[in-house]
């Protein structure tokens, strides 16, 4: 798993390619780079999922988890270019309503303003 | 002279430590030559100088005093044996030890001889004997820093083959026994790859010149030109003759630096090769024993924790006036994350749940456990099951679990038939009426993730012969050999005719479909059911 990650306005684009599963470590990956974003004073954070291929429950766990620390630390955390897969991984355990989600990343930078 | 060490008990494990300086620091600072972290250790505590080829032990008025052999010391020769206790703590112990070690020079002068390196062997021999997990890890760095000592390498890498016989990156050591990130060499890996494959070492005089041009640049960049890169061979013990024994190359070590005059000496070259089969050998079994320990007692370990786990569980089968249920649990692993469970609940007739945590193995059967344990105490002094759902929910916050979630479906049954349940991110269990098939669906998200989770419950009537299945995603994400997924389809089609039959017979025939279906294809995550029949009220 690899993580980018680039400035557009104010809003942080964290973009996140390959698999996101506890046995490639990735779930921590997200963690550790959430955090550090927040230390650096990052508040609107955007995950992009588009490159993602594949969510274990671990790493569904995890975006749960970079989801709270964010709300909880005065941010917001918002997904990007979620994958049909992970969708319905967020309809069956009922957290898609949880997380605010985007398929245009101008439509999801505006949403930070309103 | 000889060769003196500390063997070190303390807060981190047993490790070795060698008197390498004439002037030896110990104490809690970070750049002391042995750092003790602990509060009954001042930060310059204690110091052993090299006099007259005696070992001077001297306290450095610490807070809490030095000690040989139970006696406070402000200065003592030290003798091989010598007990040195650092203030009051018995937890922390340091051995002086010089016997079982031949004549060196080696790690105070650094002069690179063959002689140089027999003495680590015999000090490699010594860690093997002492054979504990840790064991592997210093003699990783003992032998990387041995290597950069006598070849006057810069840096230095090691790669050892993994089970499936692929080179896998163990330890990066600098000058002045620094631990280097695996990244700085992540050009310099070609090297490696063709020693390890071939056997043969490789000295390259002149990364600049010849067929490495190119491809080493960011070697070259640092001023690095000259590498010496040998492999780690083991050779079985045994007494036939030599043409007859296998050898093995189990790793490489690679070493790197600027000095031209000692790295490609000849000399350099032929002890290095010496020291790479002892410590291939050293290395070698530290990990099988290091294995074989750990592996025992695991084995041992998971053994017990499978008990206990089936054990939490209720019997299989249950009957109680209008109800009755069968249920089972396949773990993938010795132990599982699903579990199921039931209980009277008053009035309110049974209550029935099945749980399935993130992950597989022994971490997930932790969570089951506790999951397993709210809902039971929580269950009884709930109204309804979305109450007793938001309190599982609360209950996992608080023990903040971190990124770790389970999801669970409780339903609980009157004499009467209705069927009040909230599912929380379960595979929605099915209804199998006389009319065809339902889903239960109502609830709220997974466990243990949001204290802002809300939880809604829903009642279903259920007619006499009525089938309640509930099952983990193990049974509908079973896979074939083809890859293909069991789904919610086949689980419809398995027992979508089975209204009125007994839940043992469903159960055994569903488990039995999954099973068949599989194909023999590995069980990738634990499979659990539960069958529950309305038989009408009593």
């Amino acid at each position: 798993m690899q993580i980018g990650q680039r400035m557009v306005g104010d809003v942080t684009v964290v973009e996140i390619t390959g698999d996101i599963t506890l046995s490639k470590g990735g779930d921590v990956m997200i963690k550790d780079k959430v955090n550090s974003l927040l230390q650096q004073g990052n508040r609107k954070l955007l995950l992009d999922l588009g490159n993602v291929s594949y969510v274990d429950s671990a790493g569904l766990g995890q975006l749960v988890q970079v989801y709270a620390t964010t709300s909880h630390n005065g941010g917001s955390l918002k997904l990007l270019r979620v994958t049909k897969r992970l969708k319905d991984l967020l309809v069956l355990t009922k957290l898609l309503t949880v997380f605010e989600s985007f398929d245009d990343e101008k439509d999801a930078v505006a949403s930070f303003t309103k | 002279m000889s060769e003196a060490r500390l063997h070190v008990t303390d807060s981190q494990g047993r490790r070795v430590v060698v008197l390498d300086r004439p002037l030896f620091m110990i104490g809690r600072r970070t750049s002391a030559d042995l750092q003790i972290v602990s509060t009954d250790v001042s930060r310059e505590h204690a110091e052993i100088a090299l006099e007259d080829g005696r070992y001077l032990l001297r306290d450095r008025a610490s807070r809490y005093g030095t000690f040989v052999n139970g006696e406070q010391i402000t200065e003592r020769t030290l003798q091989h044996g010598d007990r040195i206790r650092l203030g009051r703590t018995e937890a922390i112990e340091l051995v002086f030890m010089t016997e079982g070690a031949k004549t060196t020079g080696f790690l105070d002068t650094g002069t690179s001889d063959g002689g140089d390196l027999r003495q680590m062997a015999a000090i490699l021999n010594g860690l093997r004997a002492l054979g504990s997990g840790r064991v592997l890890d210093e003699i990783l760095v003992l032998v990387m820093d041995s290597a950069l000592e006598v070849t006057k390498a810069e840096r230095g890498f090691m790669m050892l083959a993994n089970a499936d016989g692929e080179l896998e990156f163990k330890i990066a050591r600098g000058r002045g026994r620094t631990t280097l990130p695996g990244t700085t060499f992540t050009t310099s890996e070609k090297i490696p790859r063709e020693v390890f494959k071939t056997g043969q070492s490789r000295i390259v005089g002149d990364l600049m010149e010849g067929d490495w041009r190119g491809q080493h640049d960011g070697t070259i960049a640092v001023g690095i030109r000259h590498v010496l890169c040998v492999a780690l061979r083991v050779t079985p013990m045994s007494a036939a003759p030599a043409s007859a024994r296998s050898e093995r190359v189990i790793g490489v070590l690679y070493l790197d630096g600027r000095e031209r005059s000692t790295m490609l000496s000849k000399a350099t070259h032929s002890s290095l090769e010496a020291f790479a089969t002892q410590a291939a050998l050293a290395i070698e079994s530290a990990r099988l024993y290091a294995e074989s320990a750990e592996k025992a007692r695991t084995d041992h370990d998971l053994k017990i924790a499978a008990e206990i786990q089936r054990n939490m569980l209720p019997e299989p089968v249950f009957e109680i006036g209008s109800v009755d249920l069968a249920a089972e649990s396949i773990p993938c692993r010795t132990v599982g994350g699903d579990f199921y469970d039931y209980l009277e609940i008053g009035e309110r007739g049974l209550g029935f749940a099945l749980g399935d945590v993130a992950g597989k193995g022994p971490p997930a059967a932790l969570l089951a456990a506790a999951v397993q344990s709210n809902f039971v105490a929580l269950a009884p002094v709930s109204s309804e099951p979305a109450e007793t759902m938001a309190r599982v929910n609360k209950a996992l916050l608080r023990r903040a679990i971190d990124a770790r979630f389970a999801t669970m479906f409780y339903g609980a049954v009157t004499p009467d038939g209705r069927l009040s349940y909230c599912n929380a991110g379960q595979e929605p269990p099915l209804v199998i009426r006389r009319a065809g098939v339902s889903w239960l669906e109502t609830g709220g998200p997974v466990l243990g993730l949001l204290s802002i989770a809300t939880y809604e419950f829903e009642t279903v009537v259920l007619e006499p012969g009525d089938l309640v299945i509930v099952c983990s995603d193990g049974v509908t994400e079973a896979r074939n050999r083809a890859g293909e997924e069991f789904g919610r389809d086949r689980l419809v089609a398995e027992v979508q005719a089975r209204h009125g039959a007994k839940p043992e017979a469903v159960l055994e025939h569903l488990i039995g479909a999954v099973k068949l279906f599989s194909d023999g294809a590995a069980q990738a995550d634990d499979v659990t059911a539960l069958v529950l029949r309305y038989l009408g009220a009593k």
